[in-house]
């Protein structure tokens, strides 16, 4: 079946259970699915712009109650729609990163956020995280001081992930917030795992930004995201246009630079607030996915030699497993190599894992049913039997 | 009426997710689907009728 020339029809969610980690979260509600088909069209969601001709201020379809609802949802004063988590990142580097200055990062920020501050001439300086794989507020002060003997200077922004993209470890964000506020240094939360998953209040978090991503955690088409701001910095991240054209005199209304106007002007937006109201009860019930995951895990940690390279017990339902005294050694003499574990997996309708990942790999669970895992805590039990590797009972 | 019956195989799509890989419905994901079918089989019924008169 194809939708285009050369385009086969997806169906990869319908044939399979999807384990990708950075897909599980995403995957489109029935009402976003439905949002889609009628919103594909390039401007669709301009019919019935107004003055002051800016997206967020959209009454129909109801874009700018959806902008007043997620703020609300997140605790925080203001939002914006952007195309991925990433231009959330880099508007705000782009407010208050000057070239030379330094800006705060973990050992664990996704690569976007490194993006981000060289976007903007920024210098990127980590904090560590420990054996633990976790960042701690001693190491973000001890940071912040070692920062301010190399430059003069505190950091002029912090970017900390609330769950990390390696491990989906979780961070103490707040008593970061709060360090990093003693320097009088602007925090965004990165929420690219957390907004849409899980319960988020920015204020409880004492941070300055919230940044979600649609695609990858609030069940919307990509690129899609949200950034929300506290009263103190909406007016700096979203200002609004001042320049003028020296020949037309042309000025630009309420326009924000760094929107660069309107943002998701279409099939993205309206994806996005399709699924809103199941992803905003959706995450008031993380306590069964964990559950599901757990399902998961303790089939995954039977198989004798398989650890858990993320915290544990699990707080996140995605996961980095190390399957090196296990999968990895049937791989060694298996006739299709390392890639026996993924065939495996697709011949009992698993997909998502790297294909020939033996060693390390992530998966994430979100939004299987109970069924679904427990059908995928038997496949890898099944496969580690018929390999010939131990399970515990 | 297109919207309709789009937006029935949608939720059947959905129910096509929700229960992979085995599609093995239980009784209300059976039921879920007859009524489905039944709404979509009247949705093209329609659709004949109203696109082909």
């Amino acid at each position: 079946m194809r939708c285009g020339q050369g385009i086969e029809a997806r169906q990869v969610d319908e044939l399979f259970i999807n384990i990708d980690p950075i897909q599980a979260a995403g995957r489109l509600t029935g009402d976003a699915m439905k949002a889609v088909i009628a919103y594909g069209d390039g401007y669709s969601v301009c019919d019935n712009c107004r003055k002051p001709n800016r997206l967020d201020y959209i009454a129909k379809p109801p874009i700018a109650e959806f902008h007043k609802d997620v703020a609300k949802w997140l605790n925080m004063d203001a939002v914006r729609t952007v195309p991925g988590a990433r231009r959330g990142f880099q508007a705000v580097a782009q407010t208050y990163v000057k070239k030379g200055d330094p800006v705060l990062l973990t050992s664990l920020s996704h690569y976007t956020e490194f993006m981000a501050v060289e976007g903007a001439g920024g210098i990127a300086r980590e904090i560590p995280v420990g054996d633990d794989k976790r960042v701690t507020p001693d190491a973000a002060a001890a940071k912040i001081e070692e920062v301010k003997r190399e430059f003069g200077r505190a950091p002029v922004l912090a970017f900390i992930d609330h769950v990390d993209y390696q491990y989906g470890n979780i961070h103490d964000v707040a008593a970061i917030a709060k360090v990093a506020h003693q320097y009088d240094i602007p925090v965004v939360y990165n929420g690219a795992y957390t907004v849409g998953v899980m319960p988020v209040d920015g204020k409880a978090l004492g941070v300055d930004f919230v940044v979600g991503s649609g695609h990858k955690s609030m069940a919307a088409p990509a690129p899609s995201g949200i950034l929300a701001a506290t009263a103190e910095r909406e007016n700096e991240v979203f200002r609004t246009t001042a320049i003028e054209g020296d020949v037309t005199k042309r000025r630009f209304g309420i326009k924000e630079p760094e929107m660069m106007g309107c943002t998701l002007m279409g099939v993205t937006l309206v994806g996005m607030m399709a699924s809103f109201p199941h992803v905003k009860e959706r995450t008031l019930h993380f306590d069964r996915e964990l559950a599901n995951h757990h399902v998961v895990m303790d089939a995954l940690l039977s198989i004798e030699g398989t650890t858990c390279m993320s915290e544990y017990p699990r707080k996140h339902t995605m996961t980095r497993i190390n399957t090196i005294e296990s999968f990895d050694t049937v791989a060694e003499t298996h006739k299709k190599r390392g890639y026996y574990l993924q065939s495996a997996l697709e011949e009992r309708g698993i997909t998502g894992i790297i294909p020939g990942a033996t060693k390390i790999w992530k998966f994430n669970t979100y939004g299987t049913t109970k069924k679904q895992a427990e059908h995928l805590a038997g496949a890898f039990v099944e496969i580690a039997r018929e390999n010939g590797l131990t399970v515990r009972e | 009426m297109t919207f309709q019956a789009i937006y029935t195989l949608t939720d059947l799509r959905v129910l096509l997710r929700e229960t992979a890989p085995s599609h093995d419905f239980d009784a209300n994901q059976k039921a879920q689907a007859v009524r489905l079918l039944e709404n979509l089989e009247r949705q093209v019924g329609s659709l004949k009728q109203e696109m082909l008169k």
